[in-house]
């Protein structure tokens, strides 16, 4: 009996000259700026062989505010409000590093509470962008659960912040010598109450995320970033310390009270993939949320009554000089370089070094020989928000 | 430190002359600066020699002085034992022309930053492997940051504050604040 497809020897296909002279070429394709996974408005424009990526280049602007411009025509103070606007997920830690340079130059002391008050907050900040990066990041592989769970918890934060501050997500709270606003006792209590529930979410995550087999399989060996690298390209913040290396501002050039506080520094071990790829990024984050509640309950224990803004002078005019100030935020380290004339009112020049920017510019390098799908697990796991890129 | 450094650059590239200036304030950052053609040179020393080593370069800034520009290039040591950072600098008396080395094989780092610094104010990097704008778009007129900038009325065909679409307090502010102006010169010109 014949079957079906059982029809004999298969005919030898006879090769044509017209498609052996066919050229095979790279297709060039568009990632965003209207892409789920860019977050935001970056487009990547990659040349790809199949499924694998050959180039990817980054085009950038597509959110530029021209905030350096905007800002030499404002005095220091009004400079505040568009420096939220930066990184509008971190906008509190955004405010201090822009505070801090006006700080140092103006040479403004501030009262204790008040320091500790910002720590407080930055801490706080620092949680609710790393639950908003392990969120979208778990949501970029197709997994919608964790988004879910990591905005119940950010949403906390975010009520906090609203009390205290008056919005929820451009804050305008920490001023030039100080707060504008202080927390209430109620308050402080409620963070308490948060860190604990805190800790215990972390593990949910852990049980959920970490160590999940197909979110291991997408991250771990993926998009390596060496520590050789991170200094090339002067990658900083979790990138660096996915990497491996010790590196935090907070610890080896300590800024406001940070040394007086005990914490560690996590760095990526590669206890799942290797030291630098995807995993050991997002595990560095998500370990520094426990490290961030170790500081904020030392923070409530150290709080004492007093007052929360500093002498500064009504019109704040600046000696002639240049300072560059650093501080670490979520993503990484932020530098403000301000310049400024003899009495000036508005700031003569300000740059913003920003840590996206920084490592954006890190993609080429990574990109060619990946699979698409895990250039799109790279690309959340620099935990990019493009307000800060294109400024 | 900053004097130190000098020396040790001015030994081993002749050719940088470089000069430390002390900040007036306290409170400000000092810096050095170098000979605009010996940058390459020096970058590459600073990152490869073994007394002061800088293994980052974190940002490249631009400043348009008027009468000058200025090129800032902030580098640090990402060492636990030895952290320290410098602020380097290029001065560029041509103004209409700027022109600079690019530092991006010393420092991978510097391919987004000087491309910044080209699309803000119009600084030439020789040798840049991809002398593009990067925040603004390809075919933007002008660079933005220079103090003489002056916005272009229209763009693509889109008019830049078109009458009929301004807000009438933002007119009304803008026309007594040139009236004060106006005022305050004519009393200054009085005395």
């Amino acid at each position: 009996m014949q079957t079906r497809w059982d029809v004999g020897e298969p005919e030898k296909p006879t090769i044509n000259k017209d498609t052996e002279q066919l050229k095979s070429e790279l297709l060039r394709l568009n990632m965003g700026p209207q892409h789920p996974a860019t977050h935001g408005v970056l487009r990547i424009e990659i040349w790809t062989d199949s499924e694998i990526v050959a180039h990817a280049i980054p085009h950038l602007g597509y959110l530029h505010r021209c905030m350096e411009k905007h800002s030499e025509n404002l005095d220091y103070r009004g400079v505040i409000p568009f420096v939220d606007r930066l990184d509008y997920l971190a906008s509190m830690n955004m405010e201090w590093g822009y505070a801090m340079a006006i700080e140092k130059m103006l040479g403004t002391e501030v009262p204790r509470r008040a320091e500790l008050l910002r720590i407080l907050t930055a801490e706080l900040q620092r949680i609710a962008s790393h639950l908003m990066a392990f969120g979208t990041y778990a949501l970029d592989l197709g997994a919608f659960t964790p988004f879910l769970y990591a905005f119940e918890e950010r949403e906390k934060i975010l009520r906090l912040f609203e009390e205290v501050s008056g919005a929820r997500l451009l804050y305008n709270y920490i001023w030039i010598g100080g707060l504008w606003n202080d927390w209430t006792d109620d308050q402080i209590a409620r963070v308490s109450q948060f860190c604990d529930n805190m800790e215990e979410e972390a593990k949910k995550y852990h049980d959920l995320v970490s160590m999940n087999k197909i979110f291991v399989q997408r991250t771990a060996n993926v998009g390596i970033m060496s520590v050789q690298d991170c200094f090339d390209y002067g990658a900083t913040g979790p990138i660096l310390r996915g990497a491996g290396y010790k590196w935090d501002l907070r610890k080896n050039k300590p800024y406001s009270l940070y040394n007086e506080f005990d914490f560690d520094v996590p760095v990526g071990t590669g206890e799942v993939g290797v030291p630098g790829d995807c995993w050991n990024r997002y595990i560095v984050r998500m370990k520094e949320v426990i490290e961030s509640i170790k500081i904020i309950r030392q923070v409530i224990e150290k709080l004492e009554p007093g007052s929360i803004m500093g002498k500064v002078p009504k019109i704040i005019k600046l000696p002639e000089g240049e300072i560059y100030s650093r501080s670490e935020c979520p993503r990484g380290e932020l530098g403000f370089h301000l310049v400024s004339k003899a009495d000036g009112k508005t700031p003569y020049r300000l740059k913003v070094k920003s840590p996206c920017f920084t490592h954006t510019s890190m993609l080429p390098h990574v990109a060619p020989g990946q699979m698409i799908a895990d250039f799109v697990a790279t690309v959340g796991s620099i935990d990019i928000v493009l307000g800060e890129v294109d400024r | 430190m900053l004097n130190e450094l000098a020396n040790l650059i001015n030994k081993n590239v002749p050719s940088a002359k470089a000069v430390v200036n002390v900040a007036a304030e306290a409170k400000a950052d000092s810096s050095i600066t170098v000979d605009a053609s010996s940058i390459h040179a020096v970058a590459k020393f600073l990152r490869n020699n073994s007394e002061m080593p800088f293994n980052a370069l974190q940002c490249v800034s631009g400043v348009d002085y008027v009468e000058w520009m200025e090129v800032c290039y902030m580098l640090a040591n990402f060492d636990v034992n030895a952290p320290h950072e410098l602020i380097l600098k290029v001065k560029l008396t041509d103004r209409v022309n700027p022109t600079v080395d690019s530092i991006v094989d010393v420092y991978a780092a510097a391919n987004f930053q000087e491309r910044e610094v080209y699309d803000m104010f119009g600084v030439t990097f020789k040798n840049h492997p991809d002398h593009r704008r990067i925040l603004c778009p390809d075919d933007w007129e002008g660079f933005p940051l220079r103090k003489d900038y002056v916005y272009p009325k229209n763009y693509n065909g889109m008019e830049v504050f078109p009458d009929n679409k301004m807000n009438f307090e933002d007119r009304e502010f803008i026309v007594r604040q040139d009236m004060i102006k106006k005022a305050q010169e004519a009393s200054s010109t009085k005395q």
